[in-house]
């Protein structure tokens, strides 16, 4: 009978730190280009759905700004595309057809929660509210 | 031993029509009574090492009123793959089997019949439901009909 | 009290569900194995359990938008199924990309084959019994899924093929990062390798249990791993040389024993072959020209046509029919074969004579799997009566 070659490496292992990560308290490393979270900046956003129309998860809407937010004079429709983060595939598809490149990509990946679910709270801020 | 050349001097036999799919695979249509024949063919000449079939590809073609049966089989131990191509009617889509020679076609003509309804002659295991969801078989619709509304 | 209840078991063919969940693995399916004692007279395999439609829903989509729908077909296998597609699109529109762009493909697909084959020998080790190697492999797994996100940008989802190259290119210090990792992978799969070859359970669990000879392999249309492993010569990376396959050099792996254990050998072997492919190719990787098309000056008409496509996916020859009627934006039909699909729906065969314990082996090395059994119809064929146990009972052995 043969020594079990698996032996060494266990006990080696027993005594080395854990290999998992106590996410959420640890967050997981992520690369700078990894593929998180995108959302458009409102003051390059023509407001052209041409994103929404290739998204192939139909995760996007086109949706208005809010009136209290100042839009740049290139967004006469003064709409901009809403993403459902819980829809999206991540395939940042919108992020190269964008014919303004407005879409800012970010490398978050904890969207876990009621705020973050869709684009609107990134997008907004990237716009000055009337009067401020 | 027999060369890629014999194998598609059999084809050629069979065959009423030429052709090319992209990229460069032969093309041979054959008559649908003569598909089972051409693998019986094939089989006793080259025996069950000489080729195997990869899939069948099944499409509706509406305005023309039948449906096409593409065979793509490859051809060892060349690894050529080539196409064997018929149609039959829309209406009527009946085809000889080939489970009962070439065990390797159940995968195929079961997933044909189930969401094009072609139905393969001597397949016993034939059944709807094999993919397609039970709603769509209690109304008996074949979801690659173009006409299928799904 | 007194015995008030026999169960003979030798009279009482019984059926047992293997499937369709398991905790484990990916799969649903369902094995109705039938069952002589322990030993399997018959296997039908039931399917449907997830049929999405993807098929259908290529047609109502357009052809780009296809790209990533394609990819969600399979998460093990996404870069080869998108590429396979794209390539098929690549034909339609007589499109070539560039060398450095077909490289990098390679790259991602190989990668992918690494993690693949890991992951599946990791499962194979789970299965027999083996807790500790599981989950040793998938601590070195994440090695390659790091690579794999340094190079795509997300660890399984890649997206990373688009029609005329690919979605993003390395930089030099992303180039030695990967080449890092995969040589302290390297001498890990080695190891792994041969844990396979010469531990006991392993070796036992393993040899000689669903054995298929090389006609039984191409009559019933296997693929893979699983028919190199009978030592059927077919790779379509060999064959069809497609991107970079015939500038780079490797050889094809396989075997002659057609076991469960060849199989597995046949994965490490080529997890081997993949990393050193790798490695060729960040340190020869072609610098002509942008290998990034800009996704907004794609064309958008596609001439009418019909290509067909095969890859060799981690599981085997994978093959793509996309068809265009030159009409609208949509593809006509969209045929995609898997690999799986053949080796699990034809494979039924390969079950009979073996005993109960290795039906999950028997399915693990074709590389998916599926549940144990969690209740048992008996029959009684003399009686034609059918009653249900459940496990608890059946292991207490009072119905």
């Amino acid at each position: 009978m043969k020594r079990p070659r698996l032996l060494g490496l266990v006990l080696k292992n027993l005594v080395s730190k854990p290999a998992t990560i106590q996410y959420p308290r640890v967050k997981t490393p992520v690369e700078l280009d990894f593929r998180g979270v995108q959302y458009a900046d409102l003051g390059k956003c023509t407001g052209c759905s041409l994103c929404a129309i290739e998204c192939p998860a139909d995760a996007i809407k086109m949706t208005p700004i809010p009136p209290e937010y100042e839009v740049p004079k290139t967004n006469p429709r003064r709409i901009y595309p809403l993403i459902n983060y819980g829809k999206c595939v991540f395939c940042y598809r919108c992020v190269k057809v964008c014919p303004t490149n407005a879409y800012i990509a970010t490398n978050k990946y904890d969207i876990a929660g009621v705020s973050r679910l869709t684009s609107e709270a990134f997008s907004l801020t990237t716009l000055r509210r009337v009067g401020s | 031993m027999m060369g890629v050349v014999d194998k598609h001097s059999l084809l050629e036999s069979f065959s009423v029509g030429r052709g090319v799919v992209k990229p460069s695979r032969k093309l041979y249509i054959v008559e649908p009574g003569n598909v089972r024949r051409v693998f019986e063919a094939l089989i006793e000449k080259f025996g069950y090492g000489g080729f195997y079939l990869s899939t069948i590809v099944g499409t509706d073609l509406k305005d023309e009123g039948r449906i096409r049966l593409d065979y793509y089989i490859v051809l060892l131990p060349e690894e050529e793959t080539v196409v064997l191509r018929t149609f039959i009617p829309r209406e009527n889509p009946v085809i000889d089997s080939l489970v009962d020679i070439l065990p390797g076609a159940l995968s195929g003509e079961c997933e044909t019949h189930d969401l094009l309804g072609v139905v393969f002659r001597g397949n016993p295991f034939l059944k709807r439901g094999f993919f397609a969801p039970r709603d769509l078989v209690e109304k008996g619709e074949y979801p690659l009909r173009k006409d299928s509304g799904v | 009290m007194g015995v008030t209840k026999i169960v003979e078991i030798s009279v009482v063919t019984a059926e047992i569900p293997v499937g369709p969940q398991h905790p484990a693995l990916h799969e649903p399916l369902l094995l109705k194995v039938y069952a002589e004692g322990e030993e399997v007279v018959k296997v039908e395999v039931n399917t449907g359990y997830n049929h999405r439609g993807i098929e259908r829903l290529c047609e109502r989509n357009t052809f780009y938008r296809d790209i990533f729908i394609v990819g969600r077909v399979c998460g093990i296998c996404n870069a080869v199924h998108t590429n396979c597609y794209v390539r098929a699109l690549e034909q339609l529109l007589d499109l070539h990309p560039n060398r450095r762009a077909q490289y990098l493909r390679v790259l991602a697909m190989e990668l992918e084959r690494v993690h693949s084959h890991m992951l599946i020998n990791a499962v194979m080790a789970e299965i027999v019994g083996f807790e500790t190697l599981f989950m040793q492999i998938m601590l070195d797994r994440e090695k390659v899924m790091k690579a794999k996100e340094i190079l795509t940008g997300s660890r399984v989802m890649a997206d990373y093929v688009m029609v005329g190259g690919v979605r993003r290119d390395i930089d030099e210090e992303k180039r030695q990062r990967i080449r890092e990792l995969l040589l302290k992978l390297g001498p890990r799969i080695e190891y792994y390798r041969k844990v396979f070859e010469e531990d006991e359970t392993i070796v036992k669990r393993l040899v000689g249990v669903g054995r298929i000879s090389y006609g039984e392999a191409t009559s019933h249309s296997l693929v893979g791993p699983v028919a190199r492993g009978s030592g059927v010569k077919i790779d379509s990376r060999v064959s069809d040389k497609y991107d970079a396959y015939g500038e780079i050099p490797f050889n094809l792996v396989t075997r002659s024993e057609g076991d469960s254990w060849a199989r597995m050998m046949v994965r490490w072997d080529e997890a081997l072959e993949s990393i050193e492919m790798s490695i060729y190719i960040l340190e020869h990787l072609p610098s002509d020209g942008d290998p990034v098309p800009d996704e907004r000056r794609l064309p958008r008409r596609f001439p009418p046509g019909e290509a067909y496509t095969r890859v060799e996916a981690q599981r085997g020859e994978l093959t793509y029919y996309v068809m265009s009627d030159g009409k609208g934006q949509n593809p006509y039909r969209v045929k995609i074969r898997t690999p799986s699909f053949n080796n699990i729906i034809n494979s039924a065969f390969m079950y009979i004579g073996h005993s109960l314990a290795d039906v999950p082996v028997i399915l693990a090395s074709l590389d998916p799997c599926i549940s144990c059994m969690e209740r048992v119809t008996v029959i009684d064929l003399e009686k034609n009566t059918r009653y249900r146990l459940d496990l608890k009972q059946l292991a207490g052995g009072k119905p």
